[in-house]
């Protein structure tokens, strides 16, 4: 009895295993869920796309769960934002997976980092400094023009992992493409009015937001990427808030509202609630919708509205 | 004398004259000032124009883009003409000799490139014990390597220095390319045995390692040995580890690295662990390892001879650990529940060394933790122990900890712990302040989460 309860288990795993290579799809894993929605867009029919965060954590905390693993050891193409924003779980989870497909470096793991600029990139690494963003600032994912970058490392790194489909990825890509222009053009005349705008966030996590929508990002509520905020930086921080009249502080879903509202209610300016991923809420499930909400979030927020 | 006197005169009220002529020459008049103020309002009224037919060019242009969003696209994948193609190429060309010096100069390699990743861990505990006074304790200062070794394995080591001396505790070469899910480990490696017999002291959730590892284990699970892992091609994560060692425990005398010895005096270890996620919060890990000595032989211990008839040793552990990990604020909330029980089953001596009595006995010790996370940097724990001793000779010890744990940042934590140690002869309390920090390279790894 016992013996046929193990043959069939085993059976039932073969062909599990078996079934989306019967499908011939490419079974992609991405870090984040913006990745995954601009996967699935480059990807269409020919991949099958999985998130390891849902959107609501902290890319620099999310929990690494043995059921991650196990989606990464069927895995034929791993995603990733690149610039060391998932230290925290993927190189833990890699280990733990065992798919010699997508360890750095593998043909399967795509840094979808590798085209785009990023900012805020430290000249001397120490950790007195902080330790989060030691490649630069990795929140790219909040800058639309940015992400059309990622999509290009997306599209070149299905199209290395299924070259006899890169010409559909490079098709699918340039349509993606130019859905994310005419979002952007239509952005960039919605955003005209936080032009010239200054902002406060918790964490570094804004400044390509800010930056591509005329916005500035003057400082933000933790001293250092990572580090815990401490009274004497935030006296110090409301105090230039208020010599430079700071229209927002946003605070990311994930981090705690308390101080963010007191820094806001102390200085005047206006507290703003944005998620940092898509799906972060849920009218952010797709990428562009994401972008949306956080720009007529912002929009909503200025004295008056718009 | 005259004469020179008089030059000096006359030199220097030249060099007055001078600088007064050339001072005025730079003072302009009120209206060269005018003049230029009109020139450069001129210039700026100019600029503010040009600014403006160009701000109202791209708003023209924007509206026209935005109007055709439909169309676009397919515009946009229309194929570029032959002089398009030819201005793009000659871009590309152009932009690839200007970065070709930064990329020369970016690809050159140097030996060093090739040195493994170092961290070191400074753990210092100072303690005071009712019954036994206090004591500035360097506990280890550890040095951690680690690198790949080709494509197919990476290797690592763990070097401590304390004041016992240093100590090879883990240097171990593991295969990152086998096949069928499988991972292979030989060398000096902390057994997969349990789960916090595999944590380094600092790694720990506490101060010291529970009375039942040290007791049943001998502290950390370090063996010489080999260890084979499968993660089974389930759905369902189960990894089965398959271990063959000369001994578990790095504090274990019972058996001696330096002699060979045969294949009945090995210890043998199995050990499926398998995760289930209750929902996307919370969380449960299970574990049952089972380490086998088919056949144990005397050993001295503590200056004490223990005589054994040769009979084997079953040494059973079964976790569980229970987390609750808020996704949206993993960072600031939580709480682990942490639990082994371990089962010794062996044959010991109940007589004297003259007149040995060979008794089969089982022991059981266990401890449990539960740890809440406060806020980011603050966790309060509260760690229960109950051990019976091995032989059954004496009675069980018991201890009670409460202990709270700052972290300042990542790579430092400070840590207060007062245990109540109930144990055969000594009733007392304790009070242990721990300081641990991490410096150089580190990683989450999967094993210590």
């Amino acid at each position: 009895m016992q013996r046929h309860i193990v043959s069939a288990v085993l059976a039932a795993a073969v062909l599990l295993a078996a079934r989306a290579q019967a499908l011939g799809v490419l079974r992609v894993v991405a870090s984040i869920p913006d990745l995954a929605d601009v996967a699935r867009h480059v990807g269409g029919d020919l991949v099958e796309v999985q998130s390891i965060a849902t959107g609501v954590e902290d890319i620099h905390a999310v929990p690494m769960k043995p059921s991650y693993a196990v989606m990464l050891n069927r895995a034929d193409v791993l995603l990733v934002l690149g610039l060391e924003a998932e230290h925290a779980f993927i190189p833990g989870l890699l280990e733990a997976a065992r798919n010699p497909k997508i360890m750095r470096d593998a043909p399967g793991y795509i840094d979808c980092s590798v085209y785009v600029r990023p900012l805020e990139v430290p000249t001397r690494l120490d950790r007195s400094l902080g330790d989060q963003h030691p490649m630069g600032n990795p929140h790219y994912n909040l800058d639309p023009v940015r992400m059309k970058d990622a999509a290009r490392a997306i599209a070149d790194g299905l199209a290395r992992n299924d070259p006899e489909h890169a010409a559909t990825y490079q098709r699918n890509l340039t349509t993606y493409l130019a859905t994310l222009d005419a979002a952007m053009a239509r952005w960039q005349q919605e955003a005209a009015p936080l032009k010239g705008k200054s902002l406060v966030s918790y964490h570094p996590d804004m400044i390509y937001f800010a930056e591509r929508f005329g916005m500035e990002a003057v400082g933000t509520i933790e001293p250092r990427a990572g580090v815990d905020p401490t009274p004497a930086h935030v006296e110090d921080l409301e105090k230039m808030m208020r010599e430079q009249k700071v229209t927002f502080v946003v605070r990311e879903l994930h981090y705690p509202a308390g101080l963010s509202e007191t820094v806001a209610q102390a200085t005047g300016a206006t507290l703003v609630q944005l998620p940092v991923m898509t799906g972060g809420l849920p009218q952010t499930q797709d990428y562009v919708a994401f972008i949306d909400y956080n720009l007529r979030t912002m929009l909503n927020a200025l004295p008056g509205g718009t | 004398m005259r004469a020179i006197r008089c030059a000096c005169w006359l030199l220097g009220a030249g060099l007055v004259a001078l600088w007064l002529q050339s001072a005025r020459a730079e003072d302009p008049s009120v209206e060269d000032l005018q003049q230029e103020l009109k020139a450069m309002k001129a210039q700026l009224q100019q600029l503010q124009d040009k600014m403006q037919k160009q701000e109202q060019l791209i708003e023209k242009l924007s509206k026209q883009k935005a109007a055709v969003p439909a169309v676009t696209p397919v515009a946009a994948a229309a194929a570029p003409t032959p002089a398009e193609e030819k201005l793009k190429q000659e871009i590309t060309e152009q932009v690839e000799r200007d970065i070709q010096p930064a990329l020369n100069a970016a690809n050159k390699t140097f030996p060093s490139q090739f040195n493994p990743a170092i961290g070191f861990v400074i753990d210092t505990v100072a303690s005071y014990q009712e019954h036994g006074g206090g004591n500035f304790e360097f506990r280890s200062g550890e040095l951690g390597l680690s690198a790949s070794v080709d494509p197919y394995a990476r290797a690592y080591a763990i070097i401590n220095g304390s004041d016992d001396g240093i100590d090879v505790e883990e240097a171990a070469i593991v295969t990152t390319s086998l096949p069928y899910n499988l991972t292979f480990k030989g060398g000096r490696f902390f057994a997969d045995f349990g789960r916090l017999s595999k944590f380094h002291d600092h790694d720990l959730p506490f101060v010291n390692r529970p009375i039942v590892l040290d007791e049943y284990v001998g502290g950390e699970s370090q063996a010489n040995g080999a260890e084979l892992s499968y993660l089974t091609p389930l759905s369902q994560y189960l990894t089965i580890t398959g271990g063959w060692y000369n001994k578990i425990g790095a504090d274990n005398e019972r058996v001696s690295n330096l002699d060979p010895r045969p294949l009945s005096e090995f210890t043998y270890l199995v050990k499926p662990a398998t995760f289930f996620a209750i929902n996307d919060s919370n969380s449960v890990d299970l574990g049952v390892t089972w380490a086998y000595t088919p056949k144990v032989k005397s050993f001295t211990s503590d200056d004490t001879v223990f005589l054994t008839d040769g009979k084997p040793r079953d040494l059973w552990d079964f976790e569980l650990t229970y987390r609750y990990i808020p996704l949206s604020q993993a960072s600031y909330r939580g709480l682990v529940w942490g639990t082994e029980v371990l089962l010794n089953h062996e044959t010991w001596n109940t007589g004297t060394s003259d007149m040995a009595i060979f008794r089969p006995e089982d022991a059981v010790g266990l401890y449990s933790y539960v740890e809440p996370r406060i806020w980011r940097w603050l966790y309060a724990g509260f760690l229960f122990q109950w051990v019976q001793s091995l032989d059954r000779q004496s009675p069980a010890t018991l201890a009670y900890s409460p202990y709270l744990t700052v972290w300042p940042s990542e790579f430092q934590r400070i840590r207060l712990q007062y245990q109540y140690l109930d144990a055969p002869q000594n009733h007392e309390s304790q009070f242990f302040l721990q300081w641990t920090a991490i410096i150089g390279s580190h990683v989450h790894g999967f094993r210590d989460r």
